[in-house]
Parts: structure tokens; C-alpha cells; sequence
């Protein structure tokens, strides 16, 4: 599942760039390659071949704007400062251009007519614009991935730290006290004095306290437990569907280490509002599980108990 | 309401030494075993932050994102469900180390404290990673028919990420 979506995702991103890129080439978004013809004016008593600054306008509207004049190799090239003044096309020309330096457009002179003193220029092309995007994203994003998850590290030590001094001084037991009265509507086909139950509760204490570590090797060893109850050995019992929805209805008292490491301080608002989703995704979990009960009837386990005692005696 | 919110973290960091304290654990000694974990966590989600992050990156900067959104988001908001946090509500049952992408992936787009990433926040710390729990708690013991515990699971989960929205949209909204 999880591939297709990741997967999905690349390729889509791809499909929309090139149809974008595409569409922009048919529609002449660009146009590349049109000459633009302008008015200049150069400084009183300058000659051509230095480099200078000049005004570029139309006289027809009130387009105008500097740029800078440079000889290159027998050729005229102006650089044009990005800002307001430029129309709106060279605006997004100098946007998605190739160059690394988007606040210059860099435009080479065609022609130019001294005596009429108009200038004709050419603009850089602009082609496959999303296409350099994504795949900028795709480097930037990897980049951003390991210095975001660097940074993370410190505030999740503090975290885990804490949250290991929780676990050795027992904290989980005064939650356990609170699970255990629970346990036999939840599990109504465990025996009541089976082990399987004080695992249980420590492993659903350890969720609420968002112990990860200490939670999932409680889990699979309540597992097991339940498997030794269980009459057919491939397929999930009862009880066994039920632990799994508690365990990923999640009911989470403490935020998870990485999700304080991310928000930081701002994490202690949404500690009220986490404790009420999870409890309402608990409650809706353990319902639902209880209707899917009535449609798969169970034995209760008693008999297992017996053959298991008779199989390891 | 948000003075009670202001005490839970330093209640937390002072309270559980202290509980500790009491309880003769060497807390310090634990502190520092329990912190090391922090930097292997730190290092073991890279690969999967690069993996959903780059592609999330691609779909946002394709005009991908922008195109779903748009499609979306009429249908989801009338029910009340903004669009901006559908990428957690898919991504949060079936990785857990990308969806810590997804939500930093969305605090740059959209700002620590804007809703969306409140939303997003609360989804990721109300529900779990149920395809893996799925996978390590039923793989540990050999069971092959899940019966109804991929749907509960998931019940479970809609039922997060729907409460997650709405609990925001109360306190915050």
C-alpha cells in the first residue's frame, strides 16, 4: 500500500510537471527566442565599448528601466536588475530562468542602432521549468530531511531520557491499577487468573505513557500469551484482534518523543487535545471490535488451558 | 484551559526525576542510558524523512498537490474536514517515521502554529502506525488471518483523525 502511495507520488509529480512543461512550450508561455526592441539612453559622452549604465524605456508607454551595459567579445549583453519596473513577462522569465542568480536577466543585444538610439535584445529562454522544480525539490527535501532529523535529536534525548527514568521507577504500575478493572469486558474469553492479563494491562499502561520502547516487547509477549489460548493457531482469536485495536487506537496520555522534538515548547497546547482524540479513537476502536466479535463467536478459552498444561507436563 | 497547558511540560520534566528520586532509582545514570536512544532514533529515521520528504517536496512543487487540493478539498470541507491535513490522515497509519515528514513537511508550508499543523500534530500523537503494529505484533506469532483487526484498526484511526480535526477546531478554532 504504502509503495503504491510513495510511488503515486513520484510519478504524479512527474506527469504534472511534464504536462505543465508541455503546455508551456504549445502556449508560448515564454516566448522564447522573440526579439524585443527598446529605446536607450546612454550617459552623455560615453562611447559603446565600456561598460556602463543605461536607461532602457519605450516611448510609447512608460515602461522604463536600468540595466547595465556590457561589451563582451565584440557583443553587446545587458544586465538587466530585476524589479518592479520590468514588465510583467520578463518579471517571470527572470523567475523560472535557468540561472542561478534570479535577480538579473542577462540579455544579449541583437542589434543596435546608435543614431536611432534603439536597441534590439534577446532574453534567456526559459524551458522545462517545473521539471528543474521538482527535481530541485527532490535534492533540497533530501537535504532538509537530515539536517531537519539532526536537529530533532536533542530534544528527543531529553525526552527519552525522561520517559527511561518513568519506565525503571515503575510509573507504569499506578496505571496499571486503573487498566485491570477493564480487562475482563475487554478480554471475556481469557481466564481470569491467566498471565496474559498482567501483561496486558502493563503493556496498555506503557502506551499511555507513550513508553514505545517498553510497550511493543509487552505487546508481543501478550501475543504470545493469547496465542497459547488460542484454537487455531494461524488465524487471530478474539482477544487477539482486541489487543491489537487497543494497541493501535493508542491511548496516549504523554506525547511521542519525536512529535515533542518537532513542535517543541508549543507541544504542551495540544497535550489536552491529543489525550481527547486518543480516547475517542479508543472508545470507537473497542466498539468496533465488539460488534465483530458478535459476528465471529468464540469459545471461551478454558479448554485450550487444559491441552496446553497436558503438551508442556 | 491554556494555563493548565502552560504546566504540563514542566511538570513532566520535574515530576518524573523526582517520582524517580523517590523511587531510589540512579536517575541520572538512566537519564543518560534513556538519551542515547535519542540520537539512534535521531539517525534511524533519516531514510525514511529523505523518502517522504523528497516526494512530498516533488508533489507539492509539481502543482500535484495544488491540482488534489482543489479537487478535494469542496468535497472534504463540507464535512467540515480541511484538506490541508489529508496527506497525515493517509500517511499516519502506514509509516510513522514519514509522518514525522509530513508534519515537518507541513510547518514549513504552513507555520508552527497555524491549525492545520495543530490538526496534523494531534492526529500524529493520537494514533498509531497500525499497519506496522499489524504487522510486528501478529508477525511475532506466526498469525496469517487477521480477521477484523485491520478494520478495527483503521476504525480506530478514522475515528483519531476525525476527533483530532474537531478537538482543534474547539480549543483553538
Amino acid at each position: 500500500m504504502l509503495n503504491y502511495i510513495w510511488a503515486g507520488l513520484i510519478i504524479i509529480s512527474l506527469a504534472f510537471a511534464v504536462i505543465h512543461d508541455i503546455t508551456d512550450i504549445t502556449r508560448n508561455t515564454y516566448r522564447n527566442g522573440e526579439i524585443h526592441t527598446l529605446d536607450i539612453r546612454f550617459p552623455k559622452n560615453s562611447q559603446t565599448d565600456q561598460r556602463q549604465p543605461v536607461y532602457l524605456y519605450k516611448s510609447d508607454d512608460d515602461t522604463g528601466f536600468e540595466a547595465s551595459w556590457r561589451p563582451v567579445n565584440g557583443q553587446y549583453e545587458l544586465a538587466i536588475p530585476v524589479s518592479e519596473k520590468l514588465p510583467e513577462l520578463w518579471l517571470q522569465i527572470a523567475e523560472d530562468q535557468e540561472a542561478a542568480d534570479r535577480d538579473v536577466l542577462l540579455a544579449v543585444v541583437t542589434s543596435f542602432d546608435s543614431e536611432a538610439s534603439t536597441v534590439s535584445l534577446l532574453l534567456p529562454e526559459v524551458r522545462y521549468v517545473k521539471l528543474r522544480a521538482i527535481t530541485a525539490a527532490a535534492f533540497s527535501m533530501a537535504e532538509f530531511a537530515v539536517t531537519l532529523a539532526i536537529g530533532l535529536i536533542g530534544v528527543m534525548a531529553l525526552w527519552l531520557g525522561l520517559m527511561k527514568i518513568a519506565e525503571k521507577s515503575g510509573l507504569v504500575y499506578i496505571l496499571v491499577k486503573g487498566v485491570q478493572p477493564f480487562l475482563g469486558f475487554l478480554f471475556p474469553n481469557v481466564p481470569k487468573d491467566h498471565a496474559a492479563h498482567g501483561i496486558i494491562s502493563l503493556n496498555m499502561a506503557a502506551n499511555m505513557l507513550g513508553l514505545g520502547n517498553a510497550a511493543t516487547p509487552l505487546g508481543i509477549k501478550a501475543m504470545e500469551e493469547l496465542q497459547k489460548l488460542n484454537p487455531s493457531k494461524d488465524k487471530a482469536s478474539n482477544a487477539q484482534c482486541m489487543l491489537l485495536t487497543v494497541n493501535t487506537a493508542s491511548v496516549q496520555l504523554l506525547p511521542p518523543a519525536t512529535l515533542v522534538a518537532l513542535m517543541g515548547t508549543g507541544v504542551n497546547k495540544l497535550v489536552i487535545s491529543m489525550a481527547l482524540a486518543t480516547l475517542v479513537s479508543l472508545i470507537v476502536g473497542i466498539t468496533a471490535a465488539k460488534i465483530y466479535e458478535r459476528f465471529h463467536p468464540e469459545e471461551p478459552h478454558l479448554a485450550n488451558i487444559a491441552n496446553e498444561n497436558k503438551g508442556e507436563g | 484551559m491554556q494555563t493548565i497547558a502552560v504546566f504540563i511540560l514542566p511538570l513532566i520534566i520535574v515530576s518524573i526525576p523526582l517520582y524517580g528520586l523517590i523511587k531510589k532509582v540512579p536517575v541520572y545514570e538512566v537519564f543518560v542510558d534513556g538519551a542515547k536512544e535519542g540520537f539512534q532514533i535521531g539517525v534511524r529515521i533519516i531514510p525514511y524523512l529523505v523518502a517522504i520528504l523528497f516526494a512530498i517536496g516533488m508533489f507539492r512543487e509539481s502543482g500535484a498537490m495544488e491540482f488534489f487540493m482543489s479537487a478535494l478539498g469542496p468535497v472534504l470541507g463540507w464535512f467540515g474536514f480541511p484538506v490541508e491535513v489529508l496527506p497525515m490522515a493517509i500517511f499516519r497509519p502506514l509509516t510513522g517515521s514519514g509522518s514525522v515528514g509530513v508534519l515537518a513537511d507541513m510547518i514549513a508550508a504552513y507555520g508552527e502554529d497555524s491549525l492545520f499543523v495543530k490538526m496534523a500534530a494531534t492526529m500524529f500523537g493520537s494514533t498509531e502506525t497500525t499497519f506496522y503494529v499489524l504487522a510486528v505484533y501478529f508477525g511475532a506469532v506466526g498469525i496469517r488471518r487477521v480477521k477484523y483487526a485491520v478494520q478495527t484498526g483503521l476504525i480506530a484511526d478514522l475515528a483519531g483523525i476525525i476527533a483530532s480535526v474537531f478537538i482543534v477546531y474547539i480549543l483553538f478554532g
